[in-house]
C-alpha cells in the first residue's frame, strides 16, 4: 500500500465503524506498513450491530413511570401477594396476572461489591459500587446503579434511596441510588 | 428407549408483531396454554427445552434463562437449542431424548421468537434490519459480505432443481402459495389467511428469481409449546395422547462446496429416512395421512415432497398438479397454512407444525380437521441451503 491507499483504508474503516482515526492508525500502522509477512495472522476492524424499536411489552408502564413521574412501580400477585420489582405481567409461581403498585423508592443493600475493572461502556466510571437492593415493599432484589463519593462506606444493610436523573429516557438508568443520609 | 407422548400443547397467535408482549411474555402465554391443556401446573415439569433461534431478534443473548425464570421453572434443568429454521424441530428431538432415555418423565418443549423489534429507521420498517440480524448467522467471512439472504440461498437451490429436472415451474410454485394461503383461512392462529389466485402470485413483486412476494413466508412473532411425557405419565394425564413414533435428524455441510449438488437437500433425505425406519414406514405416500413441511418458500415445499420420499426425485411438481398435496388430496401438506400461510416464528415454527399435526390426530382441528388422521409427518429445516433437518412421525393414541 502506498501513502494514499493507507489514508483511504483509514478513512473507510473510520466511516464504517466509527472508530476514531487516531485509534485506527495506532492499531494498524504496522499492518499497513508492508513489513508484515503474508502468512502472519491478519486482524481487521469489525462490529456486529442491529438497530431496534424495542417494545418493553407488559413492562412498558414501569419505564414510562420512571420517565414521566419519577416513580418506581412494582407488580403484585393477587394470589400469593408477592411484589415483583423488576415487574412482571404474571406471577411466575401462581401464573396469575399481577397488579401495579407504586413503591416508595427506598430499600436496603443485600449484597455489594466494588468494581475496579469493567466493560468498555463503563470503563471511565471505576471504581463504582455494584449492589443488589431489596426495595421496600417488594420480595425481590434488583441490581442497581449506585452513586456514592466514598465506595468504602457501602455495606450490606446500608439503607438507600432512589434518585432520578434530570434528563430521563425511559430506561433503568433514569434511576440511581444513594445511601439515605 | 421409552415411548414418548404429547400430553399438552399451546400456541399464541402467529402474527407480524406483538408490540404488547416481550419474547418471555409470549413464551409465558404458550406455556400457560400447554399446562392448561395437559391439566397440570409448572410443578409437574421435570425439565425444559427451549427453541430460540436468533439472539439478535430477542435483543438478548441466552434468552432461554429469562424464559425459564419467567415460567417459574427455576432449579429445574433446561437447555436451549438453536438450529436456524429447524430450531423448533430440534427442540422436540432433544425433549424426546430427555424423556425416552428415562432421565425425566415430563418435559416442556417451548419455542419462541420475536424478530420485529429489529427496525430500520430510514425506511420505517422492520424487514431490512431483520435480514441483517439473520445474516449474522450466515458465514461471516465469505457469505455475509455478499449480501445474500435466506431467500436467495434457497432460490439458488430451486433454480438448480429447475435446471436439472425442469420443475418446479412458476405455476406449480404459485399453486403452493394459493394452497397454503387458503389453508390458513381455516386456521385461527394464522398470520396470512388469504384467498388468492395463481395470477395474483405471478403478478406479485419480484423478491429473488424465481420467487415472487407470495412465494415467500413472512416474518412472524409467536410462541408454541408442547409437553412431552413418558408412556406411563401420558396415560395418567390423558386418554388422547399423541405418540412420537419416529425421529430423524441430520446436519449437512454448511459450506455447499462439500456437497455433491444443491438441487436436493441431503439432510432432509437422511432425516426422513431415519424417521420412517423408526416408525416402520415403507411407503410414506400411502402410510401418512397428513404432513406439515417447512415451506419457507413455495419451491422448497415442492423439493420437500421429493426429499420426504412422497415421489421420485425430480417429480415433486406433479404432486401439486395432480392435487395430491391439496387439502382434500391423498396426502394434504400444510393444512395449518404452513410457514407461508400460518407464519414462521422461527424457534416456534417446528413446534407449531407439531401442534398442528397433533391437533388433527386428536380430532381437534375444527374446520380444517383431516377426516381420518392416524399418522402425520413434521419436517423442520433450517440453515444455509438446509443445513439441518429434523423429521418427526406422530401417531394418534386414541383408537
Amino acid at each position: 500500500m502506498n501513502e494514499s491507499e493507507r489514508e483511504k483504508w483509514y478513512a473507510y474503516h473510520h466511516q464504517k465503524f466509527g472508530i476514531p482515526l487516531e485509534y485506527l492508525k495506532r492499531d494498524y500502522e504496522e499492518e499497513l506498513s508492508g513489513k508484515v509477512p503474508m502468512e502472519a495472522p491478519l486482524e481487521v476492524p469489525d462490529k456486529m450491530e442491529v438497530l431496534y424499536k424495542y417494545s418493553f411489552g407488559q413492562q412498558s408502564r414501569f419505564f414510562r413511570e420512571l420517565r414521566e413521574n419519577k416513580k418506581i412501580y412494582g407488580a403484585r400477585c393477587p394470589e400469593c401477594s408477592k411484589v415483583y420489582c423488576p415487574p412482571r405481567s404474571h406471577c411466575s409461581l401462581c401464573y396469575q396476572p399481577t397488579e401495579w403498585v407504586p413503591l416508595k423508592g427506598t430499600g436496603v443493600i443485600t449484597a455489594c461489591t466494588v468494581q475496579y475493572f469493567t466493560t468498555s461502556a463503563f470503563i471511565r466510571k471505576v471504581p463504582f459500587i455494584c449492589a443488589y437492593v431489596q426495595l421496600d415493599g417488594t420480595d425481590f432484589i434488583m441490581l442497581t446503579n449506585m452513586e456514592v463519593e466514598d465506595v468504602s462506606n457501602i455495606r450490606v444493610g446500608t439503607r438507600v434511596k432512589a434518585h432520578f436523573r434530570e434528563e430521563r429516557h425511559g430506561a433503568i438508568t433514569d434511576v440511581y441510588f444513594r445511601p439515605v443520609d | 428407549m421409552r415411548r414418548v407422548g404429547i400430553v399438552g400443547m399451546g400456541t399464541t397467535k402467529f402474527k407480524a408483531r406483538w408490540t404488547d408482549k416481550t419474547y418471555f411474555e409470549l413464551a409465558f402465554d404458550a406455556a400457560r396454554m400447554a399446562f392448561e391443556d395437559a391439566g397440570i401446573d409448572r410443578k409437574r415439569i421435570d425439565c425444559a427445552v427451549y427453541g430460540i433461534y436468533n439472539d439478535f431478534f430477542q435483543r438478548q443473548y441466552q434468552p432461554d434463562a429469562f424464559v425459564h425464570d419467567y415460567l417459574g421453572l427455576g432449579l429445574k434443568p433446561m437447555v436451549r437449542v438453536n438450529s436456524g429454521g429447524a430450531t423448533g424441530g430440534s427442540a422436540i428431538r432433544i425433549g424426546y431424548s430427555e424423556v425416552a432415555s428415562g432421565l425425566y418423565d415430563v418435559c416442556l418443549v417451548l419455542g419462541v421468537e420475536k424478530c420485529n423489534d429489529c427496525y430500520n429507521y430510514e425506511v420505517q420498517t422492520t424487514t431490512p434490519e431483520v435480514l441483517r440480524a439473520i445474516l449474522y448467522t450466515a458465514d461471516m467471512t465469505y457469505d455475509n459480505p455478499a449480501g445474500r439472504t435466506a431467500a436467495s440461498g434457497f432460490a439458488l437451490a430451486v433454480v438448480a432443481h429447475q435446471e436439472k429436472f425442469g420443475n418446479p415451474t412458476e405455476i406449480q410454485m404459485a399453486k403452493v402459495s394459493v394452497k397454503n394461503h387458503y389453508n390458513a383461512t381455516k386456521n385461527p392462529i394464522a398470520q396470512s389467511p388469504k384467498v388468492i389466485t395463481v395470477e395474483d402470485v405471478l403478478n406479485s413483486r419480484k423478491i429473488v428469481e424465481p420467487f415472487k412476494f407470495y412465494d415467500n413466508c413472512l416474518y412472524t412473532e409467536g410462541s408454541s409449546a408442547v409437553i412431552l411425557a413418558s408412556e406411563e405419565v401420558a396415560k395418567e394425564l390423558t386418554d388422547n395422547p399423541v405418540w412420537i413414533t419416529g425421529v430423524g435428524a441430520s446436519a449437512d455441510y454448511v459450506m455447499p462446496g462439500n456437497r455433491p449438488n444443491i438441487y436436493t437437500f441431503e439432510s432432509s433425505r437422511v432425516a426422513a429416512k431415519k424417521a420412517y425406519e423408526m416408525a416402520g414406514i415403507k411407503d410414506p405416500l400411502n402410510e401418512l395421512d397428513l404432513a406439515e413441511l417447512h415451506d419457507a418458500f413455495t419451491g422448497t415445499e415442492i423439493m420437500a415432497y421429493e426429499d420426504c420420499f412422497f415421489c421420485e426425485e425430480g417429480d415433486g411438481g406433479r404432486l401439486v398438479d395432480d392435487g395430491t398435496v391439496m387439502h382434500d388430496g391423498k396426502l394434504p401438506v400444510n393444512l395449518s397454512g404452513g410457514l407461508i400461510g400460518c407464519g414462521h416464528a422461527v424457534g416456534a415454527t417446528g413446534i407449531m407444525q407439531t401442534y398442528e399435526v397433533a391437533l388433527h390426530l386428536r380430532d381437534e382441528a375444527g374446520e380444517r380437521q383431516h377426516k381420518n388422521a392416524r399418522r402425520g409427518l413434521v419436517q423442520s429445516i433450517g440453515g444455509t441451503l438446509c443445513t439441518w433437518t429434523v423429521c418427526l412421525v406422530l401417531e394418534r393414541g386414541k383408537g
